[in-house]
């Protein structure tokens, strides 16, 4: 449609604006980036990965962020939630610009407010599934006790309890996924950062994360921001952002609609960024 | 352009080929250094005093050498394992690129061949400075002067070293040719993955193995305690300290196999300790590895009992005889005559019977005049300056010490035997006599004229036994000694000759119970009894000692250069003609003292070589192991960082794990060196008491060295590798 098009930026992402979005909702964005930019390479060869991107989360958001590869859809991932540094700009987690932060705040930061799943699930393969769900509690230093309640409790939520004693090398990649899934969503952290985490699945598998990862969202009020390519992943999300070129392209809102429609929406828009990305060539 | 790629890769891969260089370096070093042996004796003034030291140690360092060879061998071709293990995916990458098998196998060889070099090149510059710091360890370690110091080289070290290299290179080669021939492309590009499986084991099972094998090792600890070694070569004895060694093998590799598993299991059942921190991580990293690296950890144990229980025993026969030696060389000269008894007379003279011309033997009816008897020596025989050996002619005062053996002519049994001492105070026989014919064979006797003459002739008390008083002499040390203590301590009364005897004396003089220069003790126990009543016992002469101090007018150079001049020992003969005794040992106190000093050094040496290389070799494996370990985990120690884990507590996850598996093939080799030990203590304290102290201090030193060295060495570079895992991710 072109009125995508035409209005490449949203009002929301303008300088100095607040929101629509914003203004409507109840309480402060749980994550808020404001005007970050991430350069790589030297002075002779710079590469902008990231170019002023504005967005905010909401608090029991699950927010998608999709583009092709080379976007800067990851770049922009590792930038808000801690993994790499930016070059300018802000980023607000929980009212608290982490951008400053020295690195040791950080880890602390990073263990306590936020939780992750990566597209290859990052089990660590010495451990039973128990144990590495139960891994970040450990690390911060969690009762034991507390631990295993609340690892049971999770896992019953995601409903992998029969796989709890296996080795990742026993599970299917798509329980590893639900189990990394589950270790993320432990610690009942500000936000969970998904980056691409069905790429490795067939859609069988996908669809049991996703619909784990809408469980989490809805029963549990975890706010989850999903990096994804994957049009059919993105449909699972309430708004989708869509990075081209380091810039925000457009966004989209679900709303009331359903997932199918959502998802011919994405469709659209996916197909038509693409035919103007080859035009451009 | 190939050796333009390999160069470069050595460059890349500068850590993992860093193991590489450094075990292989250390190698060349101590290769060459070890073999420079023979120059170095010669430097040290070790050959000026004792010629033939130089070429004895030096043709048993070449034999260990080849040794020392086979196990840095193994070593390398470990090593390089490691390294190709890390780089299959690459040597798949370049044939997919479209580069032959061929080129990369040149690649290959160019990269083994430039480390090799460097390793040569590093290896001969630090051999070259430690074997000149060397010459003054030997120096110090034979007890001699340095006279005449100089740089030096040597080129039979060096081609034995370039030698053993080249051998080792083309081992290796050999192997890494073999990893890229073999292979197909798939599967190298795929190595990496295949790396990942982890193996468990139930741990119950584990847990299980690990307590068979700790009883299996505590049972084989009893039974040596029990039997101890089987000295005496019984069939039935050595049966048992085989199945004992069995027994502590095995012991040694299921304790191995189930540590990890039984470590898991206990520490999981504390559930505050388990689940807290890495804990959990660290002992599952350690269960993994275990079970892999297991079997090697047993060897290395094993390996390092027979390390410390080697070194620590030669250098402590070596000090035990460097403590006696002075009390072993009462006089400038000694000289021992050996008489004949009546079972080898008999044998003798059957023998001889066949040929009419040979010899006849007698038992000798009384002890021999040994300085008249020494003028039948003849020196310089079948030369122009042949001429009788004139010991009076060099000798001050002198003195003549006489035994006898205890069995009177014609009985069957001793009259007094160690066997009815110990009975008489209710001991065990000593470790390692039990079983020999000592324990049937009576004490040697002698007169109390002879000894008081001895006593006179030493500055020393005389004794008076009285009509029936006796005493006992001996220098032998600890446990027969204790024997002899105990028996002259309780009073013990003996049954002799009809006459009932008691002691005089309530301890052993020690130190008046040397008759002859020797390193160790000798006199294995005397009995001094009255004149009278040996008269009456009618005992055969069994040894005479005569023991001369050099004329006023006789230097101790111009009396040892008498003594040592070429010279053929007369025979002993009776008025009848026939032999009745033969020359036994004899020796100056200088060629004791020196004799004492080159074993002390050799044995101190060879301890300390054998037990250097051992350690080195075990700790570069545990190395190499770790090394590698840290490396195939290095995927976890990155998702543990980006869950939010501080780099110090993995790195000190990491020291845990390590910690454990270079301390505990330590521990259980030196609680099997402990048990070892003690059992060879009571053994070797038959030659005179075996005192440890002092050689555990060197003992340590090496090990803290090398061992700790390697384990420092091994923590840093894991902490660097853990450092990069934990950068890559969070950073890029």
């Amino acid at each position: 449609m072109p009125a995508f098009a035409q209005a490449p930026r949203p009002a929301h992402a303008a300088p100095g604006k607040l929101s629509q979005v914003q203004a409507q909702a109840p309480a402060a964005p749980v994550l808020e980036a404001r005007h970050i930019e991430k350069v790589y390479g030297s002075r002779q060869n710079v590469t902008r990965a990231l170019n002023d991107v504005s967005f905010t989360v909401e608090r029991g958001e699950f927010l998608g962020i999709m583009g092709a590869s080379g976007s800067g859809k990851s770049t922009l991932l590792n930038c808000v939630s801690t993994i790499d540094a930016v070059t300018s700009g802000e980023v607000l987690i929980g009212g608290v610009d982490v951008t400053r932060m020295k690195p040791a705040k950080l880890t602390r930061f990073r263990r306590e407010q936020l939780g992750f799943i990566f597209q290859d699930s990052n089990l660590l393969d010495t451990l039973t599934a128990r144990e590495n769900i139960a891994l970040p509690l450990t690390i911060s230093r969690v009762p034991a006790k507390e631990v295993l309640r609340r690892v049971d409790e999770v896992a019953g939520r995601l409903g992998i309890h029969e796989i709890l004693e296996k080795y990742p090398y026993q599970m299917s990649g798509g329980q590893q996924q639900r189990v990394a899934a589950a270790r993320a969503l432990v610690t009942e952290p500000t936000v969970i950062m998904a980056d691409e985490p069905t790429g490795a699945l067939d859609s069988k598998n996908a669809r049991l994360l996703l619909e784990s990862l809408e469980t989490m969202n809805e029963r549990l009020q975890a706010t989850v921001l999903m990096v994804t390519h994957d049009s059919f992943a993105a449909s699972y999300t309430h708004r989708v952002l869509f990075i081209r070129d380091g810039r925000i392209f457009t966004e989209l809102r679900r709303g009331d609609s359903t997932r199918q429609a959502f998802f011919e929406r994405i469709m659209e828009v996916v197909a038509m960024m693409g035919g103007e990305g080859s035009d451009a060539l | 352009m190939l050796c333009k790629i390999a160069w470069g890769n050595v460059r890349r891969a500068g850590r993992d080929y860093l193991v590489y260089l450094l075990t292989l370096t250390l190698a060349v070093t101590v290769f060459y250094a070890f073999n420079t042996i023979s120059i170095q004796v010669d430097i040290a003034g070790v050959t000026a005093q004792n010629d033939g030291m130089g070429e004895l140690l030096g043709s048993i360092i070449a034999g260990l050498t080849v040794f020392l060879a086979v196990v840095m061998g193994f070593l390398m071709v470990y090593a390089n394992n490691f390294i190709m293990k890390r780089r299959k995916k690459e040597f798949g990458l370049y044939q997919v690129l479209g580069m032959g098998r061929g080129q990369v196998s040149v690649i290959m060889a160019l990269e083994t061949l430039f480390v090799s070099g460097a390793a040569l090149i590093l290896g001969l510059i630090l051999g070259l400075a430690l074997s000149q710091l060397m010459v003054f360890f030997t120096a110090s370690l034979f007890k001699t002067q340095i006279s005449d110091f100089h740089f030096f080289f040597s080129l039979g070290a060096f081609m034995q070293t370039v030698g053993c290299l080249v051998a080792i290179f083309l081992v290796t080669l050999v192997f890494n040719l073999r990893v890229v021939r073999r292979a197909r492309i798939v599967d190298l590009m795929s190595a990496n993955r295949q790396n990942e499986t982890v193996k468990t084991r139930n741990p119950w099972i584990s847990a299980a193995i690990f307590v068979v094998g700790l009883g299996a090792i505590i049972v084989a600890y009893a039974r040596l305690l029990h039997d101890g070694l089987p000295y005496d070569g019984q069939p039935e004895a050595m049966g048992a300290f085989f199945i004992t060694t069995a027994m502590v093998v095995a012991g040694t590799i299921l304790f191995f196999f189930g540590l990890a598993g039984f470590l898991l299991k206990a520490l999981q059942s504390a559930r505050g300790v388990y689940w807290r921190g890495l804990n959990m991580v660290t002992l599952r990293q350690l269960s993994a590895k275990v079970n892999t690296v297991s079997f090697s950890m047993a060897m290395i144990a094993m390996i390092l009992f027979l390390a410390i229980t080697s070194v620590t025993t030669g250098m402590s026969l070596a000090d035990t005889m460097n403590n006696s030696v002075e009390r072993g060389t009462p006089v400038d000269y000694t000289r021992c005559l050996v008489y004949w008894g009546p079972s080898v007379v008999d044998e003798m003279n059957a023998d001889a019977a066949a040929d009419d011309a040979g010899m006849r033997y007698a038992v000798a009816d009384g002890p021999v005049d040994m300085m008249a008897a020494s003028s039948s020596d003849v020196i310089d025989p079948g030369t122009g300056e042949t001429h009788p050996f004139d010991l009076a002619a060099i000798a001050g005062d002198y003195m003549q010490v006489d035994t006898f053996d205890s069995t009177p002519r014609g009985a069957s049994e001793p009259v007094v035997s160690l066997v009815d001492l110990c009975d008489a105070v209710d001991m065990p026989l000593p470790a390692g006599v039990d079983a020999s014919n000592l324990s049937s064979l009576g004490l040697a006797v002698m007169t109390e004229s002879n000894y008081n003459a001895y006593l006179r002739f030493r500055g020393m008390e005389e004794i008076d036994l009285g009509k029936s008083g006796y005493t006992i002499t001996s220098d032998m040390g600890a446990s027969v000694n204790d024997i002899y203590n105990a028996v002259l301590g309780q009073g013990v009364a003996l049954e002799i000759g009809g006459r009932t005897l008691t002691p005089v004396q309530s301890r052993v003089p020690e130190d008046a119970s040397t008759f002859q220069n020797a390193m160790m003790g000798m006199n294995a126990g005397t009995i001094v009894l009255p004149d009278d009543l040996v008269a009456s016992l009618d005992l055969a002469p069994y040894y005479s000692y005569l023991m001369v101090n050099y004329a006023d007018g006789i230097s101790t150079e111009e009396g040892d250069a008498y003594i040592g001049e070429y010279r053929v020992y007369g025979d002993i003969t009776n008025d009848a003609g026939e032999s009745i005794a033969s020359w036994g040992s004899e020796a100056t106190r200088t060629t004791t003292y020196e004799s004492t000093d080159s074993m002390n050094g050799l044995i101190s040496y060879l301890a300390i070589y054998i037990g250097f290389v051992l350690v080195v070799a075990c700790a570069a494996i545990l190395t190499i192991q770790q090394l590698s370990g840290v490396a195939d985990a290095g995927k976890n120690y990155r998702i543990l960082a980006e869950l939010g884990t501080r780099t110090g507590e993995i790195a000190h996850s990491v020291l845990v794990q390590q910690t454990v598996f270079f301390l505990f093939p330590l521990m259980v080799g030196v609680a099997h060196s402990a048990c070892a030990l003690s059992v060879i203590i009571k053994l070797v304290a038959l030659f005179g008491g075996l005192t440890i102290g002092g050689t555990v201090g060197i003992t340590g030193l090496i090990f803290v060295v090398a061992y700790g060295g390697y384990f420092c060495v091994t923590y840093l570079m894991s902490k660097g590798m853990v450092r990069d895992f934990v950068r890559t991710r969070v950073a890029a």
